[in-house]
């Protein structure tokens, strides 16, 4: 497991929210927007690593957990599905919306074992989401990691997250490669058209000197894995992100265990060997 | 040094002068810890109460901050933590405060609700003359008559009890009771417990790579998924936290949840990783006898029975530790 | 209680259940079997003929068993249960309110003369209301008098109190509740695939612990369960405070008596419950 950040700028209660404010939303997808967000006072409410949580919540309606895609010098970034009762509220703010904040939670990707490698990063849907931190990241520390491919799939081209990303800024970065795919393509979609595993297994990556980091549907992570494995990469170099239902982050209110590891606390990131030694309940 | 049982009211009095003071009580039928009056009974003829003590220092529901909505959001953190003294515990109960302990207290982050709550809370045990036939304490290396977390240690002799402080907390109590005091008193033998359960550090490594068994299918098919074992135990600590608002204000509140609702870990999306009783019941004993013991190198059952006394399917813990005893590891 | 005579139906009733398993009539039997205490019985899953040995049959079979066949709604052969009286209700209450096929199970009677359990003072219905095979003879059923007696005597008393006592009394009854649900979970009328309190939402059922959010809780699964109701008891044999649960429906109860007439939920597995049911005779006058 990797080493947990503590900072908090919240009160020293850590279940207490800190109030902070939205001051930018950005349509990605119908059901997907991402949220721009900074202390009342403009600043960053914390420096997350990547792959790591924050508490998000609107007091009256509920709390959930999200990853945390993206920071500045004085914000942090959320995208966040319409998934349910909150996230439908998420959906429904404008900027200037006070919401509650609390976090950094969690591990973080193993930015250092990345160092020097060669990186794959698989992404289905939303779970492209807690994948772009550590993109941006590692584009940020160019020269610290060898190519990067970037596998996106999601169910139709409509349904494709951070498309600025995708199709502007991040074919631009030297040494990077973009492969996107879509389940169902439309009149205008000239990409491929099929689904992560088959095609990850078409563009056929060698395993020599390349970490993956995989990212998306449950049923997705299984297939993608199973190419993976075909293709020769060992457990230790995939490197997954989970989700569980959360309520403290903090590892006290007990949902999120699968075995004796808390994912707020000990995840969500690890990697398939870790998780091997987990039981298959998640 | 021991005190004369004709004195137990004026020793509870003068704590009572400056804590709130829980005593085992029977409340509208049901036996449980109460805050004492000055002169309700005190009822210390059950080996264990029906409900834990566990509400002292984790209540069922308990306010977390207040809230306002609207142009700018106000949060108010709610604390309140009153000197209290819980008396009459047993070393079981003892023991389950222990298990809050750590995962309150431990592991990266400290809850500041309970931190506050416990530091202010001194523990008087008093130690068991009898057993129930569902306790199982000694089976899980316990003694009915000591209970090493306790700030004050006292034993029934019949006309005294037996008094020793192991703390400083505790060694304020015996200042405090210093002129009910009398020098002398032979701490009694523990009785045994008469219900000996198999239980043992391997079974909680066996059960380890118990987690895709048979065994979860057969002893899941009684439970009817309610929170009685849950809730009556003194060590299940999982919370959940919601709010209870009014217009645009309102007061976020944790509460005890169990892992035997269906919809405990279900996901916004409605997916569920532990969809139906095998996963949850699995869940359950998994977390008491091996997970916990894996995360924080103790058992999370103390043996109080209450979860075999209550159960509506009469489902057992001591007849499963026993049935995992006696699995032949091949199976596993 | 005849001891002989229940001893050898428990005799009959593991020859039965191995013929049954034998032949391949069943998949598997629900009934009762011992725990370590030697006044508690556990519910039973018997698969292999082997097992049937393991069934017991003694005052202590106290568990209703019916609602378990709601985990295995579509079995591969028919579920044997074990059925008193009460069970036999509940699989009538669950057939008609659509949650299982009555072809899915094979009812094995269990003719009862009563448990260590008060609701059995009164009962109405000691020999099953619908069975595929009955196990020994009949027992005698209590006489009318004894059981209509018996049925609302607690209601009558109940009655007599003032509107601000019977406050009062549920108020200081709820302060007890933990909420574990166990009423709602035992019962088999209570077959919601999603409970209203479990409802991913904020705002039907408060979470939070209190007098009032419990008396929301009791006040809507009493009415809930309503005509629905079997009598057999287990809400309040659950609840592991005690609450006298079963004054509640039973109230009801008898104000439907009353006001229809002679009504038991259960016993005819076609009839509807009395409140799904409209009559031209039905009295009105609130209308």
């Amino acid at each position: 497991m990797h080493s947990i950040n503590h900072e908090c700028t919240c009160s020293s209660n850590p279940l207490i929210p800190h109030v902070c404010q939205v001051t930018a939303i950005k349509q990605e997808t119908p059901d997907v927007q991402t949220y721009r967000i900074q202390t009342l006072d403009g600043q960053k409410p914390f420096s997350p690593m990547p792959g790591q949580l924050a508490m998000i919540s609107l007091p009256d309606v509920g709390e959930a957990m999200f990853s945390i895609t993206a920071q500045g010098e004085d914000y942090i970034e959320s995208a966040i599905k319409n998934a349910g009762q909150l996230t439908q509220a998420f959906h429904e703010m404008t900027p200037g919306q006070q919401i509650g904040v609390r976090g950094p939670y969690g591990n973080h990707f193993p930015v250092d074992d990345l160092k020097g490698k060669d990186l794959l990063f698989i992404g289905g849907g939303i779970g492209l989401a807690p994948v772009r931190s550590l993109i941006r990241y590692c584009f940020a520390n160019r020269e610290d990691f060898g190519h990067i491919d970037i596998l996106y799939g999601a169910r139709s081209p409509e349904d494709l997250v951070f498309k600025e990303d995708l199709s502007l800024n991040w074919p631009k970065e030297k040494d990077t490669t973009l492969h996107v795919t879509v389940d169902r393509g439309n009149e205008t979609w000239e990409g491929n058209v099929g689904f992560v595993p088959a095609y990850l297994e078409e563009l056929a990556f060698s395993p020599v000197g390349r970490k993956v980091i995989l990212c998306g549907p449950p049923i997705m992570i299984k297939f993608a894995s199973q190419s993976l494995m075909k293709m020769g990469f060992a457990k230790e170099d995939v490197i997954t992100t989970l989700e569980m239902r959360m309520k403290c982050g903090i590892g006290k209110c007990g949902r999120c265990n699968i075995g004796s590891k808390y994912v707020c606390l000990d995840g969500p990131v690890f990697t398939l060997a870790e998780l091997d030694e987990l039981p298959d309940e998640n | 040094m021991q005190l004369d049982k004709s004195d137990l009211q004026e020793a509870l009095r003068i704590l009572s002068a400056e804590a709130g003071v829980f005593v085992p009580s029977v409340v509208e039928g049901v036996s449980r810890f109460a805050l004492w009056d000055g002169e309700s009974s005190i009822d210390l003829s059950r080996v264990n109460t029906e409900l834990p003590p566990k509400d002292i220092l984790f209540p069922q529901t308990e306010k977390m901050y207040s809230y306002k909505m609207g142009k700018n959001i106000e949060i108010k953190e709610i604390i309140d933590n009153p000197k209290q003294v819980v008396f009459g515990i047993r070393p079981c109960d003892v023991k389950s405060i222990g298990c809050m302990d750590k995962v309150f207290l431990e592991k990266t982050y400290v809850d500041s609700f309970y931190a506050g709550k416990r530091e202010n809370l001194t523990v008087i045990s008093v130690g068991c003359t009898q057993t129930d036939r569902t306790c199982f304490c000694d089976s899980m290396g316990l003694s009915p008559s000591d209970a090493p977390g306790a700030d004050v240690m006292m034993n029934d002799t019949g006309d005294t009890f037996v008094v020793e402080a192991y703390t400083d907390k505790g060694k304020q109590v015996m200042e405090a009771w210093k002129p009910l005091l009398k020098k002398g008193g032979k701490k009694p033998a523990a009785p045994e417990c008469t219900l000996k359960v198999k239980m043992s550090p391997e079974i909680s490594v066996k059960l380890s790579k118990m987690f895709e068994h048979p065994i979860w299918e057969e002893v899941s098919r009684p439970c009817i998924g309610c929170a009685t074992c849950t809730y009556v135990c003194p060590t299940c600590y999982c919370f959940d936290m919601n709010s209870d608002n009014h217009s645009s204000e309102g007061t976020k509140f944790r509460c005890w949840d169990s892992c035997m609702f269906s919809d405990y870990s279900r996901m916004a999306g409605g997916h569920n990783p532990r969809p139906g009783k095998k996963e949850r019941v699995r869940n359950r004993y998994m977390h008491k006898l091996s997970y916990f013991n894996e995360r924080y190198e103790t058992s999370l059952c103390a043996g109080c029975g209450r979860c075999a006394d209550k159960c509506p399917a009469h489902m057992d813990i001591t007849a499963f530790i026993d049935r995992v005893a006696e699995e032949e590891m091949e199976n596993a | 209680m005849n001891d002989t005579l229940e001893i050898k139906r428990e005799a009959q009733l593991r020859e039965t259940a191995r013929r049954l398993l034998e032949d391949g009539t069943v998949g598997y039997i629900i009934g009762w079997g011992t725990t370590r205490f030697e006044d508690k019985t556990a519910p039973l899953f018997a698969a292999k003929p082997e097992e049937a040995d393991r069934l017991v049959w003694n005052e202590y079979c106290i568990n209703s068993l019916a609602k378990y066949s709601l985990d295995d709604k579509y079995p591969e052969k028919k579920i044997g249960i074990c059925v008193r009286g009460c069970d036999s209700r509940a699989v009538n209450r669950l057939v008609n309110d659509k949650q299982i096929e009555r072809e899915n199970l094979f009812l094995i009677g269990m003719p009862c003369s009563g448990k260590e359990n008060s609701v059995c003072e009164g009962c109405s219905h000691k020999n099953p209301v619908v069975y595929d095979i009955l196990i020994g003879e009949p027992v005698e059923e209590n006489t009318e008098e004894k059981a209509s007696a018996e049925r609302f005597r607690e209601i009558e008393e109940f009655e007599k109190m003032s509107p601000d006592e019977r406050y009062e009394f549920w108020a200081k009854q709820y302060d007890k509740c933990i909420r574990c649900y166990a009423c709602r979970n035992i019962c088999p009328a209570c077959s919601c695939k999603e409970c209203y309190a479990d409802q991913y939402m904020v705002g039907w059922q408060g979470k939070q612990n209190n007098r009032a959010e419990s008396q929301v809780y009791g006040l809507t699964r009493a009415y809930h369960v309503g005509d629905r109701c079997i009598e057999c008891g287990e809400c309040e044999r659950v609840c592991p405070m005690g609450l006298p649960i079963m004054r509640q429906t039973k109230k009801m109860l008898k104000d439907i008596n009353d006001l229809f007439g002679n009504y038991e939920c259960g016993v005819e597995s076609e009839r509807a419950p009395v409140l799904g049911e409209y009559d031209l005779t039905d009295r009105d006058e609130f209308m």
